[in-house]
């Protein structure tokens, strides 16, 4: 693969919001910097303090990190690794941290819910266009577990294959973004071959050691969604984008408050 | 929960099977979760929503440190095991906000007030311990977009993010009296005390008044989804 097929962000003009027509995707090495002082001993020794004596049971719940790739939900060419951290809230749903690597200084870029087809069909029909299928993600080998061995991946991947996701990110890392500047986005997951930069794909292989192509033939005997793919799911096909809108604030008398 | 009361199970599922359990006992074993694992402060707070600012609910940040002047913050509504992660805050510096361009300074909101009054508060941690942090705090700004809207009764995340406002010693700002009641019972503070032992924290010098635009502009932001073409380089779905 030739190298030149990777735009490195320091080149990488500022896009406004507007469709790009080059391929924008992050290898790890490329990742911008938080700006900002190092942690001073001070407040270090707050947190340390704080680790030892709160609790963190939301945290603890997080048992599984799921590597997969998001692209934009209105410009597929903008597509971005995302390292998802996973915990179950019952069988039904699972609520992820997305961060955009798998390193201890990973920046925060965003969530995903998962919820069975059970779930995803009590939606209202136009909430289901925000929610991607996840089969081909999980068949096609691309979603993957790091560090755990395949025969046990699978064993949840099966589940997973039949789950709709609701993915919100809201860093621009792979614009080269040193901070979370700008709206939230609506992200989507691939559906097909010949959506994600092979580049990018091949580099993830490399990173974690995994073959992809390999893998989707061990997949091959799982099952999506029992009902089918839903035609509303995916944005249904059309491409969507979160838009500001200025409000007028309610004034405070309106507003109902209780005294005691 | 977060501030409804309401004890219907949100989300509706079914419980964890075994089979799960083991999946997930196994990959919790093997996995490291790094960046997880750099979540160590957790504060209990309060939030407004932007789009609709009488609608005020309790928050549950855990915080990562990623420097002296930047903070990401997983949100939750509550600190159980089950809690529904309902957003992410990110904390700047004032140095860092003041940076920004104008357009984005609008959708961040100001901590002085929050920290001041007794809001931002530490469970369990013995407040001389956290007072360098809170004095650090004060001059932070906060984005904070809620992703899950619990206290409106949604039983799944539904529609677009929120932007979410920070607590005010004025207007719509001002939090309900019960709701800080509710928080100070289970963990055992007093707000009002925590603000009479905060009074000798600075104010900011300068609060930027593109900070919490509401304030002085009567006017805030909600996100719509538009359907627009797809920039893309093979069919979808």
């Amino acid at each position: 693969m030739e190298k030149a097929d990777h735009l490195s962000m320091k080149d990488e003009p500022e896009v406004q919001g507007e469709p790009t027509k080059t391929a924008v995707h992050l290898s790890t090495k490329d990742r911008p910097k938080v700006p900002g002082e190092p942690t001073k001993t001070g407040t270090s020794m707050v947190d340390t303090a704080a680790a030892a004596v709160q609790s963190f049971a939301p945290l603890n719940q997080i048992h599984q990190h799921l590597c997969a790739f998001h692209f934009y939900a209105y410009d597929m060419t903008r597509q971005v690794e995302a390292h998802h951290f996973c915990s179950h809230i019952n069988e039904d749903m699972r609520q992820c941290l997305i961060y955009d690597g798998p390193d201890p200084n990973a920046r925060l870029i965003g969530l995903e819910y998962m919820v069975t087809e059970k779930l995803f069909m009590t939606l209202p029909d136009d909430e289901k266009k925000l929610w991607h299928t996840h089969e081909w993600e999980v068949k096609g080998g691309f979603l993957f577990m790091p560090g755990v061995p395949e025969v046990m991946q699978r064993q949840d991947l099966e589940k997973v294959a039949k789950t709709y996701g609701k993915v919100f990110h809201f860093w621009q890392v792979e614009l080269g973004h040193e901070l979370p500047i700008g709206l939230p986005n609506l992200m989507m997951a691939v559906t097909r071959d010949g959506q994600l930069y092979p580049e990018m794909i091949k580099e993830t292989e490399k990173q974690f050691g995994i073959s992809i192509e390999k893998e989707r033939e061990s997949r091959a005997y799982m099952k999506g969604p029992e009902h089918g793919i839903h035609p509303l799911a995916n944005g249904g096909g059309k491409g969507l984008k979160l838009e500001l809108r200025e409000v007028d604030i309610k004034p405070v008398e309106s507003v109902p408050r209780v005294f005691v | 929960m977060a501030s409804s009361g309401d004890e219907d199970q949100v989300p509706p599922g079914d419980p964890v099977t075994v089979s799960t359990l083991v999946i997930d006992a196994g990959t919790k074993i093997m996995q490291r979760r790094l960046p997880v694992k750099q979540m160590n402060t957790h504060v209990s707070t309060f939030a407004i929503y932007g789009g609709d600012m009488s609608r005020q609910i309790e928050t549950h940040h855990y915080i990562h440190r990623v420097n002296d002047e930047f903070l990401q913050c997983a949100v939750f509504a509550s600190d159980h095991s089950d809690a529904p992660l309902i957003g992410i805050e990110y904390v700047i510096s004032d140095r860092l906000y003041e940076n920004l361009p104008q357009d984005e300074q609008k959708l961040w909101h100001s901590h002085a007030y929050e920290v001041k009054s007794g809001s931002w508060a530490y469970p369990r941690l013995p407040e001389v311990v956290a007072s360098p942090e809170l004095k650090n705090i004060a001059k932070t700004y906060g984005k904070f977009w809620c992703t899950w809207q619990i206290d409106r009764g949604d039983k799944l995340p539904m529609g677009a993010p929120e932007l979410m406002m920070s607590p005010q010693g004025v207007g719509q700002g001002v939090l309900r009296p019960e709701l800080v009641k509710r928080r100070d019972e289970k963990y055992n503070i007093s707000t009002d005390e925590l603000k009479q032992r905060r009074a000798e924290i600075a104010e900011p010098e300068w609060i930027n008044p593109m900070a919490d635009y509401w304030k002085q502009h009567g006017k805030c932001f909600v996100l719509d989804i538009v359907t627009v073409e797809m920039n893309r380089n093979e069919k979808f779905p």
